[in-house]
């Protein structure tokens, strides 16, 4: 049977307590939903933090207190962490990367590009700073998880691992349904899926669909031979007019569509086989 | 890093009606694109956003 890893994105940089009560905000309430994500069935945590107020931070700081928090209340936790390099759009190069350098993680975000940001703002992932980003992750032992907004981001890809900024197999979030990024429709996704097995031929993906089109993503990456993402960071609603309870009610609706369809939920070691992780 | 889906607001003058499209519909709703759902008619557009405060006030029209 095929294993699908599903990845939860608890938070990300932007809800608050006012879009859905129940998204995790401080380090404490991050490991409780990690832990009962892992339990849920997640193997991979993508983490965003927050500053006093709420705001997305790049501190590094919270993420330690946060990474040690979990280790000390749950050793028995084994999901892979991902920490975003990507939660403040005002944070310097040298603090998108401070965390990985001293914490390790076994993943990290890459967004593969740049783009408008809710066509208000930028959303700047500056050649420099990827050149530095994926050798630095490759010296720093972190496998990058490669965020593609767009197919464009994929061919971006494509160009760094010739250059030997990324290094195969890569690993690719498809994320789908983002104002300025490609729509969330299975039209889409079959091109994203296609533009990556002809650029980037080796390459393992997942995806998500941010607002209606969560379901289908879901749906499309077990079916294509994907894996998953849910979590609050990308959709505080579990369906319309319904706001999430807990990410774990996200994730365990993922791990009934795997099972459903016949599929196994991947463990952690299970993912990491499957991503080419040393541990 | 995600941001949530990003809708346009409209509000409908003939029957008060408060809904939202969300913005990667376009293709799909072509010129419907932003019409009350009650009504049909082309709403008046209020503002555009992700997880706005008053999200919830207004229905969210889909496929
Ligand atoms: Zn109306």
């Amino acid at each position: 049977m095929a294993k699908t890893i599903i990845t939860v994105a608890p938070n990300g940089a932007w809800p608050k307590k006012e879009n859905n009560p129940n998204v995790p905000i401080t380090p404490q309430e991050i490991v409780h939903d990690v832990y009962d994500c892992w339990q849920a069935g997640a193997a991979i945590a993508h983490l965003h933090m927050r500053d006093d107020q709420g705001f997305g931070t790049m501190s590094t700081d919270k993420f330690r207190e946060t990474v040690a928090l979990l280790r000390k209340q749950h050793p028995d936790c084994d999901i892979i962490l991902n920490l975003t390099t990507s939660g403040d759009l005002n944070a310097t190069d040298e603090t998108r990367m401070a965390h990985l350098e001293e914490i390790r993680p076994e993943m990290g975000s890459y967004d593969c590009g740049s783009m408008n940001w809710l066509n208000t703002s930028l959303f700047i992932n500056h050649p420099d700073f990827l050149e530095r980003l994926g050798k630095n992750m490759q010296a720093w032992g972190i496998k990058p998880e490669i965020e593609a907004f767009d197919p464009g981001m994929i061919a971006n890809a494509a160009y760094y691992l010739k250059k030997g900024v990324l290094k195969a197999p890569l690993h690719f979030q498809f994320c789908m349904g983002c104002a300025n990024g490609i729509p969330g429709n299975m039209k889409s996704l079959l091109f994203m899926k296609d533009t990556m097995d002809s650029l980037c031929p080796g390459s393992t993906w997942s995806c998500f669909g941010v607002g209606h089109s969560a379901m289908e993503m879901t749906y499309g990456a077990v079916a294509l031979g994907g894996h998953i993402r849910v979590g609050m960071e990308d959709n505080v609603m579990y369906a319309k007019g319904q706001l999430a309870e807990s990410n774990r009610q996200l994730v365990e609706r993922a791990a009934r569509v795997i099972r459903e369809y016949g599929n196994t939920v991947a463990t952690p070691d299970e993912a990491r086989e499957i991503l080419g992780l040393a541990r | 890093m995600t941001w949530g889906p990003m809708y346009m607001y409209y509000r409908c003058e003939a029957c008060g009606k408060r809904f939202k499209y969300a913005v990667d519909l376009i293709p799909v709703f072509g010129d419907r694109f932003g019409d009350c759902p009650a009504c049909h008619k082309p709403g008046v557009f209020v503002k555009d956003g992700a997880r706005t405060p008053d999200d919830a006030d207004y229905e969210e029209v889909d496929e």
